[in-house]
């Protein structure tokens, strides 16, 4: 076999994007702007709960520039993109500080500010539910009166009439109740952390026109722009075909541009002003609170084991704080019950998943969609369960991994291909992270040294039907362009793709040319850039489109070479014979058909296409969760090493760790930086982040001022990354998703370093010193 | 983005700001000086600052000195943070002001400014109280000189239409031994939780503190506590905790007790770090 010179799966190529990036040479969604653009500001409510008694828009029709001033009334319908719940500005009442209760539009953006700022709006104050404890009690005050009547967009919602539960997931899987009682060891604890944000760096951003033939154009920063097809024809009744969305590159977006808010209002404020362009931007504050968020979480999980430490038992009840609305807190709620376990093998397992509303600024997914929340409670636990047996806590992770030939908890079978080698990650990070040379240790100065260990895994839910397509069009230059829907959000996809393009035309990378701009009009459908799935559905899609094009060109070559299909192999920019490799045609002789020496030309331009679809996934079963919502999983293990000051309670993150198995890893050197990324966020989030309340349901801390987040030089001071590649039968050269995957054990990892380094027991994020302090002051007087 | 209008004025002498000031005064006009513009660009986008006139103080000459003259550090009121910091001609002063906000922001952040900062902890007077600093003002009376610690009190109390032109410094101070310390809620970046600044001259400290009341202060109560030889450190310390001009302040920073709990291990890791100095 001849050896391929052109390998570009397994490289560490440079990230395509790159130089543009670098140089600023990229335009985001808010660097245009066009003459006779019109600018949208929202009117937020400076209230948690209440009814919208009237809002008065005198004074702000008294700015000079104002074009239209529109409210919750021209509008008054649910929508939503798992269950319809939520009205795209406030009717009737409002449900969460900072929701959008009116736009007003005008010439200069300061223009619809300062009119937005004057709209007087009465309230009537109501009781506000401020945690998911207080939206379970049965007496609580409902923030959705009539739930039971909203439309479901997907099958697996499960609102409940009467109370603030938006949905309920369940897993009933073998006989929890008998076997916790046969169980030798058990422990039960519970964990909770409050409402964040994903911060990105490139606040949302959105322009819609209404172009005079009814097509309704939309620039976004988006991770769905079909789905905002989708939206605004369920909701706005506008043919799918007449809806056209641009993507440029989009400045981070961890989930949270994944969902559909600023759209429909500006597609609003657009026909209130005869469909002349409207840009909606939001500012910090409003991307911060206004913009839908990450959950809160309370946990509560009872693990049972045998003599011998073997999980026996789980039982997991899930408060998801979803806030106002359920967005896709509804299916992190569902996610959160798929992968309830994290990866132990558990034969009986009970889970109760529930989706609540609170009068919190709602939330949609995050980076994880619900495993770093699932893996903090989860590994929390297990790390206080390895205390009650005696048990070496890595020892109690590797002899309940899960395995080939295990199920999941909706009894999904696994084996060697769907799951990666949990063990393997285990083994691994213990051995990167000296873990034998002791976990807790004090130094010199008088600091605390401790190591915390955190094991994970992570299944995709997309929609069954999920799918993604991609066009390979030849130059007649011989090299290729590229187009398909994956959205460039930071995380290197699109270079992703084309290293597997030039790994399958055998040719140089530098002649394959991505469209980094997404349009809906001219790029296939792709389901969205979410749930770590675009490198294996784009992936298939991008080698079917390949192999469609080798077809082509072989066919075009065969014409050419008079020779059969059969006999000819592609590489190196050429289509030659396999016994005689000198005898063959340049892509560029081809590329756009061949010209025989007489002028005659046959076949046209070499156009691949490709495209892949999910195969054989399944809903949940309401009742007992069986079902196969997911393809594959991806699993690891993470660690930590803290320095903590005993005098008074600040650390220092010293190493954050990451083992991941995600199959086959198509570029070393960007996949070590998303995990890179990943654990940053993680960090972030476990340390610092968390939206605090006022006892009225008001954010304390909804400006970059105060929300803390952590900073250049508050990052580990060591990063370790290292893979294990055990293949994925059907992902595209073994590969599965990694994406999301560096974010998820970073909360258990720090909190289990943090707790062992304190010795007491830290089940409450974010990790601030205070807390620490104050869980310490507790244990101090109880023991006393 | 800013929701309204405002003009710009770019003066370039003490008496062209002044007379700038009194026109626009006399026109009904809300009228602010600034230099660097932080706190006005952040505080007017959330509508919680208004001004239809701003006079930029960057322009004027006297407001950049940043040297030593003679026996006196003179530093102008326009002087970036970190322009402080990277000409170490006050250490204190120096290690202090980096504390503030994050570097892109010092780049701006005068130190004038933060004197007059809107936000409670203004930590640049803490290094100027413990080395009694004066202030030089000019306004429609004239140039005036006054002690720092006659003007401030809470914060820098100067009639309107007066601005800092420079900040005046005995050369002497800028040698002394001294610890600046800021202990934050989580973050090298953020607001203070306790932030200290202090020197040892003649062997007896000397200490300013801001973050812990709702002001910063200079406490010589306290710092009779701190230079009491028959006391012990932990004595010194619960004493001075008894002391403090107002109560410990609560906020989403902190709690009361956990600022308590910071203020004493913030104090007696400036007792630590001075002893030396004081023996």
């Amino acid at each position: 076999m001849m050896e391929n010179p052109w390998f570009s799966v397994g490289k560490p190529e440079h990230r395509i994007d790159a130089v543009a990036k670098a140089a600023g040479a990229v335009r985001y969604t808010a660097d245009y702007s066009v003459p006779g653009i019109l600018h949208a500001k929202l009117a937020t409510s400076t209230q948690a709960h209440a009814k919208i008694k009237s809002i008065d828009v005198t004074e702000s029709w008294k700015v000079p520039g104002v074009r239209a001033i529109i409210t919750g009334k021209i509008f008054p319908f649910h929508i939503g993109p798992i269950l319809a719940d939520r009205p795209p500005l406030a009717f009737e009442k409002v449900r969460y500080y900072g929701e959008p209760l009116a736009i007003v539009v005008a010439d200069h953006e300061y223009q619809a500010k300062r009119a937005a700022d004057l709209i007087k709006v009465e309230y009537e104050p109501l009781q506000v539910v401020n945690s998911v404890r207080e939206a379970f009690k049965t007496d609580a005050p409902l923030i959705h009166e009539n739930s039971g009547q909203y439309m479901k967009i997907i099958s697996n919602v499960y609102p409940v009439q009467g109370t603030n539960i938006g949905s309920h997931i369940k897993i009933r899987k073998g006989d929890f109740i008998k076997a916790w009682e046969n169980c030798e060891y058990k422990v039960k604890e519970t964990y909770s952390f409050n409402l964040s944000d994903h911060a990105a760096i490139e606040p949302r951003c959105v322009r819609v026109e209404i172009n005079p033939t009814g097509k309704v154009v939309v620039h976004s920063t988006t991770q769905s722009p079909f789905t905002i097809k989708k939206v605004l024809n369920q909701f706005f009744n506008i043919d799918v075909g007449n809806i056209i969305v641009h993507v440029p590159m989009i400045g981070g977006a961890f989930g949270g541009k994944g969902t559909v808010q600023l759209e429909p209002l500006a597609y609003l404020a657009s026909k209130a002003v005869g469909g002349k362009m409207v840009k909606l931007e939001y500012d910090r504050e409003e991307d911060l609170i206004t913009a839908p968020g990450h959950i809160g979480l309370e946990a509560t999980i009872a693990l049972g084991t045998n003599k011998s430490g073997k999980l026996m038992a789980g039982q997991y009840t899930y408060l998801i704080d979803s806030g106002a609305y359920t967005d896709q807190a509804a299916g992190i709620t569902r996610a959160a019950a798929i992968d309830c376990t994290g990866p132990y093998n558990i034969a009986n397992v009970w889970c109760d998943s529930y989706c609540m509303y609170t009068n919190h600024p709602y939330a949609t997914s995050f980076r994880g969609y619900a495993h770093p929340e699932l893996t903090f409670a989860v590994e929390r636990t297990m790390d206080q369960l390895a205390k009650i047996i005696h048990m070496d806590p890595v020892e109690l992770r590797t002899i309940n991994a899960i395995k080939p030939g295990n199920s999941s908890p909706t009894r999904t079978t696994l084996n060697a291909s769907n799951i990666g080698d949990v063990s393997k990650c285990i083994e691994r990070a213990k051995e990167l992270i000296n873990w034998n040379e002791g976990a807790r240790k004090e130094t010199a100065e008088g600091m605390i040294r401790a190591k915390g260990i955190s094991t994970f895994w992570k299944t995709s839910t997309t929609a069954t039907n999920a799918q993604s397509g991609a066009i390979l069009k030849f130059e007649p230059d011989g090299s290729v362009n590229l187009s398909c829907a994956a959205i460039e959000i930071g995380q290197g996809t699109k270079t992703i793709l084309a290293q597997m393009v030039a790994e399958r035309l055998k040719m140089d990378i530098n002649k394959v040319h991505v469209t980094m701009e997404v349009n809906t009009q001219t790029d296939p459908h792709q389901w969205r850039t979410v749930a770590s799935s675009t490198t294996f559905l784009a992936g298939r899609a991008v080698m079917n489109a390949a192999d469609d094009a080798i077809a082509q060109l072989k066919r075009t070559a065969s014409i050419a070479l008079q020779c059969s299909m059969e006999d000819l192999e592609i590489g190196g920019g050429r289509v030659y014979l396999k016994p005689s490799p000198e005898y063959g045609v340049k892509i560029e002789d081809i590329a756009l058909g061949y010209k025989f020496p007489n002028g005659h030309a046959v076949e046209g331009q070499v156009v691949g296409h490709g495209r892949y679809i999910q195969r054989h996934l399944t809903p949940m079963d309401k009742d007992t969760g069986f079902g196969k919502p997911g393809p594959w999983w991806s699993v690891g293990t993470q660690a930590i090493e803290v320095e903590w000051n005993p005098k008074d309670c600040t650390y220092k993150i010293l190493k954050a760790l990451t083992v991941l198995d995600g199959g086959k890893i198509i570029n070393p050197m960007t996949a070590v930086q998303q995990m890179r990324g990943g654990m940053y966020l993680g960090l972030s989030f476990a340390s610092h982040e968390g939206f605090q309340f006022g006892t009225d349901g008001t954010v304390l801390n909804p400006q970059l001022r105060t929300y803390q987040l952590m900073r250049f030089g508050d990052q580990p001071a060591d990063y370790i990354v290292d893979f294990i590649e055990t293949p994925a039968a059907d992902g595209p050269y073994g590969a599965r998703g990694i994406g999301e995957y560096g974010v998820i054990g970073m909360a258990g990892a720090l909190a289990n370093a943090l707790s062992r380094a304190a010795q007491i027991e830290l089940n409450h994020l974010p990790l601030l010193p205070e807390q620490i302090w104050n869980v310490r002051k507790e244990f101090k007087n109880d023991s006393v | 983005m800013i929701p309204f209008d405002f003009e710009y004025y770019r003066p370039e002498s003490l008496t062209e700001a002044v007379q700038t000031y009194e026109t626009l005064i006399s026109q009904s006009k809300t009228v602010l000086y600034y230099s660097g513009g932080t706190e006005f660009l952040t505080f007017s986008r959330v509508n919680q600052l208004y001004a239809d006139a701003i006079i930029d103080l960057k322009g004027i000459p006297e407001c950049n000195v940043l040297e030593l003259q003679e026996d006196q550090l003179v530093i102008g009121s326009a002087v970036s943070l970190n322009n402080i910091t990277e000409s170490n001609l006050y250490p204190l002063l120096g290690q202090t002001v980096k504390k503030i906000a994050d570097h892109t922001s010092r780049n701006k952040i005068s130190i004038g400014g933060n004197l007059h900062s809107r936000l409670i902890y203004r930590e640049a007077v803490l290094p100027l109280l413990v080395a009694d600093a004066t202030v030089k003002l000019t306004g429609n009376d004239g140039e005036t000189v006054h002690p720092l610690k006659d003007l401030f009190n809470q914060e820098l109390k100067i009639n309107p239409g007066q601005f800092i032109v420079q900040i005046n410094i005995s050369k002497d101070y800028t040698t002394l031994p001294f610890v600046s310390l800021k202990k934050t809620k989580i973050s090298k970046v953020g607001y203070p939780v306790v932030s200290i600044a202090a020197l040892v001259k003649e062997r007896q400290i000397r200490a300013a503190l801001s973050g812990v009341c709702p002001y910063p202060f200079r406490s010589s109560e306290i710092e009779s506590v701190l230079n009491n030889s028959s006391l012990t450190k932990e004595e010194k310390i619960e004493k001075a905790g008894t002391l403090l001009p107002s109560p410990i302040i609560e906020d989403i920073q902190a709690s009361r007790d956990y600022r308590e709990f910071v203020f004493k291990n913030t104090l007696l890791e400036t007792l630590e770090a001075l002893e030396a100095a004081q023996a």
